[in-house]
């Protein structure tokens, strides 16, 4: 009896034992996941949907934090012989996953294939086009020669993503859909992808780096927000990324779920439309547009930011899920200028700026925005028309249209007050600053996505010096003399960054990054 | 009759060509497709190269030139997302809608008659009453928060059943399907029931208002005059009477049913051709939409020839009446 009752005992110790090692040694992972990649071929395609899928099984020379600094990956060091030619090592002990090694030819062939990937969509052609030649020194050492000075030239080239030169050449997109050449260095790799449904990943046993904590990992792609978060609560998958900010507060209390937030490096901003000499929807109380464009006059650009309250727009209108701003990228990356903070709203001093400009009435104005890109972006827009009207112009009216729409008019120049977004996905301020703020240029190929047609000499200037300094460190303070000009100059009006969740059950941990990435090998198994 | 189906064939080529340029225009003015394909520090270089490489550096006569000159050699444009046919992306994802639009339609026919039979033989009763309030709901209910109602009921609460995707696919007869295995069985359940639970209620309807059209009518009294079975009378007399409009009605429904998946589509997550199109409108892939709306536009003439075919076989009033 008493030995029944001991090997009783015994046994389901022994299964109790058992079901904790299983639990901590949980080889596998379900992660719902919001979007999803048009194709494998990590080259394919600049897009952040593609970019974090690659992320999985391929790698870059450099390697992205969760704050967006770069740090060596594949590239262990480098160094200038002048300022056009540069000697880059790379490690010695990588394998791809057919277990051939990554050398120097492989790098070559990766740099050379970048803008040669056919109808890309979004190429990265950027990213090596100052590269002028490249020569292999030996098998893990090469030269690489720009065309002109590039001090960002490694923060460019190692946002590449590397493949193999064997498993690449001559093949097609649809060799990369099929696995058959997604042949990558990455900790995970590639077993099979169901569009529109799942991707399925297994663990590289001779990933040179820190092994991920799970063996096969299923993405499933679950792209309503309701349906995700489900999903998770039905325990059918085991991490979800972009959480509706209006379900966090219910997720957070519900015990045995955890919630993972980011600042991240998306800025949300009112921009004012100076291209020409009216501005559509700037009106007199006549219903007449208003000649010269009161937005060229930074007076009046000023004023409207005084009259924004930030964070009673972020408190109420996005449930918190929202960091109020004065400045173009968050607190972490280079650039950022600790002194310029959000100021609480003043409508009194907005309104003696008005007068000052020549409107002590006010005008007329009519606020457009997108209404189905971020989180609140309609209901921002219906909030600011408010906040605008407290602080003395009238408001016309608020005209939200779905993203598809609203872009393509928005770049036309026919909005004359909208909002829109702009992410970050670099280390510092520098192509933020350029694609939105620098003086508009087809020839000179600058500010392209500057709608609203900014254009301040001074700015042009300070930029230009910080992008032509090689020292880092002179290079961030003169970002952050640029980025103070045109804040000066109220060029846009920021808003605030959004707040971005994941969620997961009990027993997963996750690093939650700025550039709003969902990578397998940062869910981990919490210790 | 030959003549009858060459004259319907030439005017499908006419609606497919008039179909073609009323999207390609109406797709072509809703956005630029650059916009959102691009990331937002794509320099001007980059977006250069994009519109050429697509095609979209040229003005819209020409780029619909391009398209109806590859489509009359059977090819209906590459996907700027995917850089695929668009074709055959749409070929992949529609034997899952096809899937879930058969199960909701066998759902209806098996749920929908009987019940419907039920309640107009107990016109009036406690179940009559029933039956027909629930139909009201079925009927009323936005597909959306229903969706999410079943999900989060039987996923969630109760953990019955899957509530993302499409599980394990087997293959019957060559075709990939859910059918073929217990796991994507469970997972079609949910959007199946979804799907279904408006036609439910109008098969019920339908039969209910059949059988007290037909209960009355002469030959039913003499079939109990005969003394047969009520039962007898029911299954045989009564059912093969009011199956005709049913059956047309449905047939009708089906296609309805494969536009509605895109809303039951999203919540399960189901793969089919409903998100992509939903997917491709939301990022401009022109190529994808107008396949696809002429490949829904050709199902539909295709379903319609028929229906017309067999008419004028089975009833030679609409032969002779037709020039």
């Amino acid at each position: 009896m008493t030995i029944m009752k001991k090997w009783g005992t015994a046994a389901i110790a022994a299964a109790l034992l058992s079901s904790t090692a299983f639990t901590a040694m949980a080889a596998d992972v379900v992660i719902g996941r919001a979007n999803e990649p048009s194709a494998i071929d990590p080259q394919f395609s600049r897009t952040g949907n593609n970019q974090m899928t690659a992320d999985n099984m391929f790698e870059t020379l450099l390697r992205t934090d969760e704050n967006l600094q770069m740090h060596p990956h594949l590239a262990t060091e480098w160094q200038n012989l002048d300022p056009l030619t540069w000697e880059i090592s790379i490690r010695k002990d990588v394998t791809f996953h057919d277990g051939s090694p990554f050398t120097v030819d492989d790098v070559i062939y990766s740099l050379e294939r970048t803008d040669e990937v056919p109808n890309s969509p979004a190429p990265f052609t950027d990213m090596v086009s100052s590269v002028d030649k490249l020569e292999k020194i030996d098998d893990h050492k090469f030269r690489l020669i720009t065309k002109a000075p590039n001090p960002a030239l490694m923060e460019q080239i190692g946002r590449v993503f590397m493949v193999s030169k064997k498993a690449t050449e001559n093949a097609t997109l649809e060799d990369f859909n099929s696995g058959k050449a997604a042949i990558g260095t990455g900790p995970y790799k590639f077993v099979e992808w169901r569009p529109a449904e799942s991707l399925k990943l297994t663990a590289y046993d001779n990933y040179w780096g820190k092994k991920p904590d799970f063996e096969n990992v299923e993405f499933r792609f679950i792209a309503n927000d309701a349906a995700r978060t489900a999903a998770l609560l039905s325990g059918s998958v085991d991490i979800i990324d972009s959480v509706s900010p209006s379900d966090v507060p219910r997720l957070e209390s519900s015990g045995n779920l955890k919630v993972f937030p980011v600042e991240s490096g998306r800025l949300v901003y009112l921009a004012l439309n100076m291209r020409d000499d009216t501005a559509p929807g700037v009106v007199d109380a006549s219903g007449k547009l208003i000649e010269p464009n009161p937005f060229r006059d930074a007076k009046v650009r000023k004023a409207i930011s005084k009259m924004i309250d930030r964070q009673l727009l972020v408190d109420r209108v996005l449930n918190g899920a929202g960091v109020p701003s004065a400045q173009i990228v968050p607190s972490v990356l280079g650039g950022y200028v600790e002194d310029l903070q959000p100021e609480p709203a003043n409508p009194a001093e907005a309104k003696a700026l008005l007068a000052e400009a020549g409107f002590p009435e006010g005008f007329g104005i009519t606020i457009y925005s997108s209404n189905d890109r971020f989180p609140g972006d309609g209901d921002i827009a219906q909030a600011l028309g408010q906040l605008l009207a407290r602080g003395g112009l009238k408001v016309n009216g608020v005209q939200t249209q779905p993203y598809n729409v609203y872009s393509a008019a928005a770049t036309k120049g026919e909005y004359g007050a909208y909002i829109f977004s702009l992410g970050s996905s670099t280390p510092n301020a520098e192509a933020n600053l350029r694609s939105l703020l620098q003086t508009y240029s087809k020839e000179a190929g600058t500010g392209g996505f500057n709608r609203m047609r900014y254009s301040n000499a001074d700015f042009d200037a300070a930029l230009n010096e910080a992008i032509e300094e090689f020292d880092q460190e002179k290079r961030m303070e003169k970002l952050q003399a640029a980025t103070r000009i045109a804040m000066e100059d109220q060029a846009i009006v920021p808003l605030y960054f959004q707040k971005i969740y994941w969620a997961a059950r009990e027993g997963i941990d996750f690093t939650p990054n700025l550039s709003e990435r969902t990578v397998a090998s940062d869910v981990r198994i919490a210790k | 009759m030959t003549a009858f189906v060459i004259r319907r064939l030439l005017q499908a080529m006419v609606v497919l060509f008039v179909t073609s340029v009323i999207v390609f225009t109406g797709v072509y003015a809703i956005g630029d497709p650059l916009e959102i394909l691009l990331p937002a520090d794509a320099t001007m270089a980059e977006r250069a190269q994009v519109a050429r490489s697509l095609g979209l550096d040229q003005p819209l006569i020409v780029q619909y030139g391009r398209f109806l000159m590859n489509a009359l050699s059977g090819n209906l444009g590459t996907s700027f997302v995917y850089n695929r046919p668009s074709i055959s992306i749409i070929l992949d994802r529609l034997p899952a809608t096809l899937e879930l639009a058969f199960s909701a339609l066998v759902l209806a026919i098996i749920i929908g008659i009987p019940l419907g039979l039920w309640s107009g033989l107990r016109r009036g009763s406690a179940v009559d009453e029933t039956i027909m309030t629930g139909s009201i709901l079925g009927f009323s209910l936005p597909n959306f928060w229903q969706g999410m109602m079943l999900i989060m009921i039987f996923s969630v609460y109760l953990g019955w059943l899957p509530s993302t995707g499409r599980g394990q696919t087997g293959t019957i007869l060559g075709i990939e399907t859910s059918f073929a295995t217990w796991d994507g069985i469970r997972h079609l359940i949910l959007p199946a029931i979804n799907l279904s639970l408006a036609k439910i209620s109008l098969v019920i309807r339908l039969t209910r208002t059949g059988v007290q059209e037909t209960m009355p009518l002469d030959f039913i009294k003499f079939a109990r005059a005969r003394g047969l079975s009520s039962r007898r009378i029911v299954t045989v007399h009564v059912l093969k009477n009011i199956l005709i409009p049913i059956i047309t009605v449905i047939g009708v429904e089906f296609g309805s049913l494969i536009a509605f998946a895109v809303v039951t589509e999203t919540i399960f997550s189901w793969p089919g051709v409903g998100k992509l199109i939903i997917d491709s409108i939301k990022v401009l892939d022109r190529p994808v939409v107008v396949a696809y709306i002429l490949v829904v536009v050709t199902m539909f003439i295709t379903i319609n020839l028929i229906v017309d075919i067999l008419y004028s076989i089975l009833d030679p009033r609409i032969r002779s009446k037709a020039p």
